[in-house]
C-alpha cells in the first residue's frame, strides 16, 4: 500500500522537526498509540492498536527506526509491526520544506506491506483506514505545534 | 432378477431429509465429550519465510492452555504427509512430489500455514494463546505467478529443486504437425482459467477421543475418505487398523477439498488426543477455510486448433501451466483431467498438449467439483467458437460436425487418464444431447431473432457448449447388505456422504433387488467400524461404484434368501419370488415367509449350519471397475448484457445431461442445479485474489463473492440415458456435470451479446470489472 502526500504546518521548519522526534507527542499523534519510546540511537519500540473493519482493536508490537537523517529536512521510517492478526512492514520517508518563517512544508511518501489476517479480511478498508488515521495524526501534531509556539502546553 | 423395479429411476423422497430438516444428523461440531480440549493453530502471516525462532513460553503459561506444540515437539511424528496419487505411468514424466509437514519447520511456504498448535479448555482461550507464540520469521521473496515462477532465478518455494517445476507431463497422439500442415485454418489464443475455494457450507472439524481402557481411538472427522483416514492415521500412529475408528457422520457438503488429505489438523488433534488422554476438537473457521483448505486456482493455456474449411477439428495443439501450490501431495489429478477433458465429445485424431505444474507460494491446490475439467472444457469449447465465426459456420453446426458419433463407442483416445488408465469413454451418444439442448433453448430462434433485438438495443446472446465427464474410477467399493430380523434391511459402505443422498440411492438399489419398501432400507455409511475396505467420495464415483457394490451385495442375499425359502418350502430356489418385504413361491404366494422371519430361521439355535452355507441373511460384496464410465452433456445459456454497466442477467439455462442410467432423476436434477450454481460463482462472482506478496485479500464472504439465490436462475433439465456396460446398473456419475462447462457457456453466450462490439472473451472468471474493461477496450487496436 501506498500512501503520499503534502501537509502543510503553520510553524518554523526546526519546530516541526523537533516534533517529529518527540516520541511523546507523536504517541499522542498517531491513535490507537498505547505506548512509544526511544530505545537507542533512533530506534523506537511501542504498541498499537488499530481496528480495520471487523478487526477491532488489533494490537501491534511495533518498532520504527530512523535512516537517512539529515536535520531539519528529512529522514525515512524502516517501520516493522507485528501482531495477533498479522504484520505490517515497510517504509516511511518525510521531507520539510520552508514555506515562509512561519510554515513549513511536510512532503510524506510511505510504502507498507500488510500481510495475515488483517490483510485477508480487512483488504477493502486499510487504505481508508490508512489515509484516516494519517489524517488524524497530522491534525493533533498541528495543534501540538501551535500549543507549543503559543507557550502553552508542550508534550504531556 | 426382481420382477418388476419399483425404484430405479424413480423420484423417490430422500430418507435422510427427515433427520436433517428437524435438526437430528449429527454433524462433528455437535460432537461434545467430557473434558474435551479445544484447539487453535497458528499460522504463518507470510507467504514465504524462513522461521528462525519460535517462542511459545507465554502461551505454555497462559492459564487454561493444556498444550503447546511446534515441529520440535512432535520428534518422530514430524514426517511429510503421504503422496495421495502417485501419477500414471505416462512415458517421460517428472514429478517431484514434495508434502506439507503437520507443522512448519524452518520455512513457511505458504499464508496460514500451520506453524504451532494450542490445546486448551476453551477454544476461546486457545485463540487468545494465539498472539502469546512469538514467531520470528525472516520473510523471502514469494513466488504468486506461474510464468515469473520458472523464470530464471526466481526464488525457489523448495529449495532442493533447481527449479519451481513440480511436474512436467506430454501426452500425443497422432502427429499435430502434419495435421496443422494439411489445416485450412488454425486458431490460435492464450486462456486464462480460474478457480476459487469450495466454500463448502460446514468448514472442516476432527474431534478425537482416545480411550485409554479399550486402547482405541475414536476420530470424527468431516473427511469424504474415512477409511483411508484410518488407515493412514493407524500406520502413523503405531495402532492396529481395528484399533482407530474414523466416523464421517453427516458432512456438510464436500466439492473435493474434503478427501484424504492429511491435513496438518487431521494429523495432529488425534495425535493431541493420545499424548494428552482427554478428547481434542477443532473446528475450522471461516476464515481459516480460505487459507487452511486445499482450493483450486488457475491455469495458462497457450492453445492452437487446426480445422478444415468445413469446420472439421484436424488437431489440437497445447501448452499449459497449472498451479499446484507451496505442496502437491494430491498429485496430477487435476492437470490431466484438463488434459484428457479438453478432447470432450469431440474426433480429435491429433493431439499435442504438454503441461508444467509450478510451485508457488499459495495453498494446496487440490481437486474441486470439476477437477480441472472445466479448465479444459474452457480452452476447446472456446476454440471452437472462434472457428466457428472465423469460418462463417454456426456454433451449434461446427460441434454436430466433430462429434463422436454412437458408432464409435467404446472409444480409445489413445492418452491416459488420472486413474492411470487408457482414456476410453465407455459408450455415449452425444447428437442427440446437442439437439435437444439448442432446441430447448430455442437456439435457431434465438439467432434469427437476434438483429432485431439488437436494433431496439438489447444485447442478448446464447451459448451451446459440450462436454464429458470421466466419472465412476476404480479402484473399488464394498457394501454389506443385512435382512435384520424384524424385516429392516441394513446396508454399510465406506464411502463418506456429504448430501449426495446416498441414504436414499443406495436404499433405492437394494430395495429393488429385496423386493422391500426403500424405507425400510437403512443405510449407514462412512463409519469405518461398520465397513471398513474401500476408498472414498470422489470424482463423481459414489453411486457408480459404492451402488454397484450395493447391487451385488444386495443380489447375493437375494440369492440366500432363494436357497433357504426353496429349502424350507421344499421347491427350487428359482421358483421363489422376492416381493412386498416377502419371499414365496410365485405359483402359490400362500406359501412363503416374510423377511425378517426369514431371517431369524437363517441364524437357528439348534441343528446346524450346513457346510457351504453362512448363517444369517448377509452379504457383502465388492465392485471394482477397471475404468470409469463417461457420462456427457450440453449447456445452454442464454444471457442479457448491459454494455454500460457489464451486468449480466442470466435468463435461461438449460442442461441436457447423460449419467447412464438414472438412479433417481430428483437427485440427479439437484446434482445439476448444484453444480450450475458452483459453474456460476466460478464463470461472474468468485476469485481468489492474491496480491503480490501471496497474500491472500478477500478471505470472507464479504469480499469473497458467491451467487446467491438470486443470482442462479431456474434450471431446466432433461435427460438422455446411454447406460454404461462397466457396471450391472448402467451407471455414470453426475457429481461434477453442472459446473464442467458454465464458464464455456457463458464466455461464449456474453461474447454472443456483445457482437457488434467484437468483444472476445479469453478468462474466466469474468466479473462484471473485467467484462467492463473488455468493453471499453472494444475495438481498440
Amino acid at each position: 500500500m501506498i500512501l503520499e502526500g503534502t501537509f502543510t504546518f503553520s510553524g518554523p521548519r526546526a519546530v516541526v522537526w523537533d516534533l517529529l522526534q518527540d516520541p511523546a507527542v507523536l504517541a499522542k499523534a498517531l491513535p490507537g498509540t498505547e505506548r512509544l519510546e526511544l530505545v537507542g540511537d533512533d530506534r523506537y519500540e511501542g504498541v498499537m492498536k488499530v481496528s480495520v473493519g471487523p478487526v477491532t482493536a488489533a494490537k501491534f508490537d511495533v518498532t520504527v527506526a530512523l535512516k537517512d537523517k539529515v536535520a531539519p529536512e528529512r529522514f525515512t521510517m524502516q517501520i516493522d509491526g507485528k501482531g495477533g492478526v498479522g504484520f505490517t512492514r515497510g517504509t516511511a520517508s518525510i521531507a520539510l520544506t520552508e514555506v515562509d518563517a512561519q510554515s513549513t512544508s511536510m512532503a510524506y511518501s510511505s510504502n507498507v506491506q500488510v500481510g495475515g489476517k488483517i490483510a485477508a479480511v480487512g483488504q477493502r478498508l486499510i487504505e481508508s483506514v490508512a489515509k484516516m488515521m494519517m489524517r488524524q495524526a497530522l491534525d493533533a501534531l498541528e495543534q501540538e505545534l501551535r500549543a507549543r509556539l503559543a507557550g502553552g502546553a508542550a508534550s504531556a | 432378477m426382481p420382477a418388476k423395479t419399483r425404484y430405479l429411476n424413480a423420484r423417490v423422497v430422500r430418507n435422510e431429509d427427515e433427520r436433517l430438516l428437524t435438526g437430528r444428523a449429527r454433524f462433528v461440531d455437535d460432537v461434545d465429550l467430557p473434558g474435551m480440549a479445544h484447539v487453535a493453530f497458528v499460522r504463518s502471516d507470510y507467504a514465504h519465510a524462513r522461521i528462525t525462532a519460535i517462542d511459545a513460553s507465554a502461551a505454555r503459561s497462559r492459564p487454561g492452555v493444556f498444550a503447546v506444540y511446534t515441529a520440535d515437539d512432535l520428534g518422530e511424528y514430524s514426517q511429510p504427509a503421504p503422496l495421495l496419487v502417485p501419477p500414471p505411468p505416462i512415458e517421460d514424466l517428472i514429478f517431484h512430489p514434495r508434502t506439507h509437514l503437520p507443522l512448519a519447520r524452518e520455512k513457511v511456504r505458504y499464508v496460514g500455514e500451520p506453524i504451532a498448535m494450542i490445546v486448551a479448555a476453551s477454544r476461546y482461550i486457545a485463540e487468545d494463546a494465539i498472539r502469546d507464540v512469538v514467531v520470528d520469521a525472516d520473510p523471502l521473496d514469494p513466488v504468486v505467478d506461474l510464468e515469473a515462477g520458472l523464470a530464471p532465478g526466481a526464488p525457489l518455494v523448495h529449495e532442493d529443486l533447481e527449479s519451481n517445476a513440480a511436474a512436467h507431463v506430454v501426452q500425443r497422439k497422432g502427429d499435430y504437425a502434419a495435421a496443422r500442415a494439411r489445416a485450412d485454418i488454425v486458431v490460435t489464443r492464450r486462456l486464462l482459467y480460474d478457480r476459487g475455494a469450495a466454500a463448502a457450507m460446514e468448514n472442516r472439524a476432527v474431534v478425537a477421543q482416545w480411550d485409554t481402557q479399550a486402547e482405541e481411538l475414536t476420530i470424527w472427522d468431516t473427511t469424504q475418505a474415512p477409511i483411508p483416514i484410518r488407515n493412514g492415521l493407524a500406520a502413523k500412529l503405531g495402532l492396529l487398523q481395528s484399533q482407530v475408528r474414523v466416523v464421517a457422520p453427516f458432512v456438510g457438503g464436500g466439492f473435493g477439498p474434503k478427501i484424504m488429505m492429511f491435513y496438518p489438523e487431521e494429523l495432529l488433534v488425534p495425535w493431541a488426543a493420545m499424548r494428552l488422554r482427554r478428547p481434542v476438537k477443532w473446528t475450522e473457521d471461516r476464515q481459516e477455510n480460505f487459507y487452511a483448505t486445499t482450493q483450486e486456482r488457475g491455469q495458462v493455456h497457450d492453445a492452437e486448433m487446426a480445422l478444415t474449411r468445413d469446420g472439421r477439428i484436424l488437431g489440437v495443439k497445447d501448452v499449459f501451466l497449472f498451479y499446484t501450490g507451496a505442496y502437491d501431495p494430491y498429485g496430477l489429478t487435476i492437470p490431466i483431467n484438463t488434459q484428457c477433458t479438453l478432447l470432450g465429445p469431440y474426433d480429435i485424431e491429433h493431439y499435442d498438449s504438454t503441461f508444467t505444474a509450478v510451485f508457488t507460494n499459495k495453498p494446496i491446490v487440490t481437486p474441486v467439483r470439476g477437477a480441472g475439467r472445466q479448465h479444459g472444457v474452457f480452452v476447446s469449447e472456446r476454440l471452437l467458437d472462434i472457428a466457428a465465426r472465423e469460418l462463417g459456420i454456426d456454433r451449434v453446426e461446427i460441434r454436430k460436425r466433430n462429434l463422436l458419433g454412437p458408432d464409435r463407442f467404446p472409444h480409445n483416445h489413445g492418452i491416459m487418464f488420472q486413474d492411470s488408465a487408457p482414456l476410453i469413454y465407455d459408450s455415449g451418444n452425444y447428437l442427440p444431447t446437442l439437439e435437444r439442448a439448442a432446441e430447448m433453448i430455442g437456439y435457431e430462434q434465438l439467432v434469427r431473432e437476434q438483429a432485431a433485438r439488437r436494433a431496439e438495443g438489447r444485447h442478448v446472446g446464447v451459448g451451446v457448449a459440450c462436454y464429458v465427464e470421466g466419472t465412476g474410477i476404480g479402484p473399488y467399493e464394498g457394501a454389506r447388505v443385512t435382512v435384520e430380523p424384524g424385516g429392516t434391511v441394513r446396508v454399510a459402505t465406506g464411502v463418506g456422504t456429504q448430501g449426495q443422498g446416498h441414504y436414499t440411492v443406495f436404499a433405492q438399489i437394494v430395495a429393488d433387488v429385496l423386493g422391500v419398501d426403500v424405507r425400510n432400507v437403512l443405510v449407514v455409511t462412512g463409519d469405518t467400524r461398520e465397513f471398513q475396505w474401500g476408498t472414498g467420495t470422489f470424482a463423481s464415483r459414489g453411486a457408480v461404484v459404492a451402488g454397484s457394490a450395493c447391487h451385488a451385495a444386495a443380489l447375493a442375499v437375494r440369492a440366500k434368501i432363494a436357497a433357504l425359502s426353496a429349502q424350507l418350502l421344499n421347491t427350487q430356489p428359482e421358483d421363489i419370488a422376492v416381493e412386498n418385504g416377502r419371499a414365496f413361491v410365485r405359483d402359490a404366494p400362500d406359501r412363503g415367509f416374510a423377511l425378517g422371519e426369514l431371517a431369524l430361521k437363517a441364524n437357528p439355535l439348534r441343528g446346524a449350519v450346513r457346510p457351504g452355507t453362512e448363517p444369517g441373511l448377509e452379504s457383502t460384496a465388492y465392485f471394482g471397475p477397471d475404468r470409469g464410465s463417461t457420462a456427457s452433456g450440453v449447456h445452454a445459456m442464454i444471457v442479457e448484457v448491459d454494455p454500460e454497466t457489464a451486468m449480466v442477467k442470466i435468463e435461461r439455462y438449460v442442461v441436457v445431461h447423460d449419467c447412464g442410467a438414472m438412479i433417481n432423476p430428483m437427485l440427479v436434477e439437484g446434482q445439476i442445479h448444484g453444480g450450475v450454481a458452483h459453474g456460476i460463482g466460478n464463470a461472474f462472482y468468485e476469485q481468489l485474489v492474491y496480491d503480490e506478496q501471496g497474500q491472500l485479500m478477500n478471505a470472507s464472504f464479504m469480499d469473497y463473492l458467491l451467487p446467491t439465490a438470486t443470482d442462479v436462475p431456474p434450471i431446466e433439465t432433461d435427460h438422455r440415458e446411454t447406460p454404461s456396460p462397466f457396471n450391472p446398473v448402467g451407471l455414470k456419475g453426475v457429481g461434477e456435470a453442472g459446473c464442467i462447462p458454465t464458464g464455456a457457456v457463458f464466455a461464449q453466450a456474453v461474447e454472443d451479446a456483445l457482437r457488434d462490439l467484437n468483444v472476445e472473451i479469453l478468462e474466466i472468471p469474468m466479473n462484471p470489472n473485467s467484462l467492463f474493461a473488455l468493453i471499453a477496450g472494444a475495438g481498440k487496436p
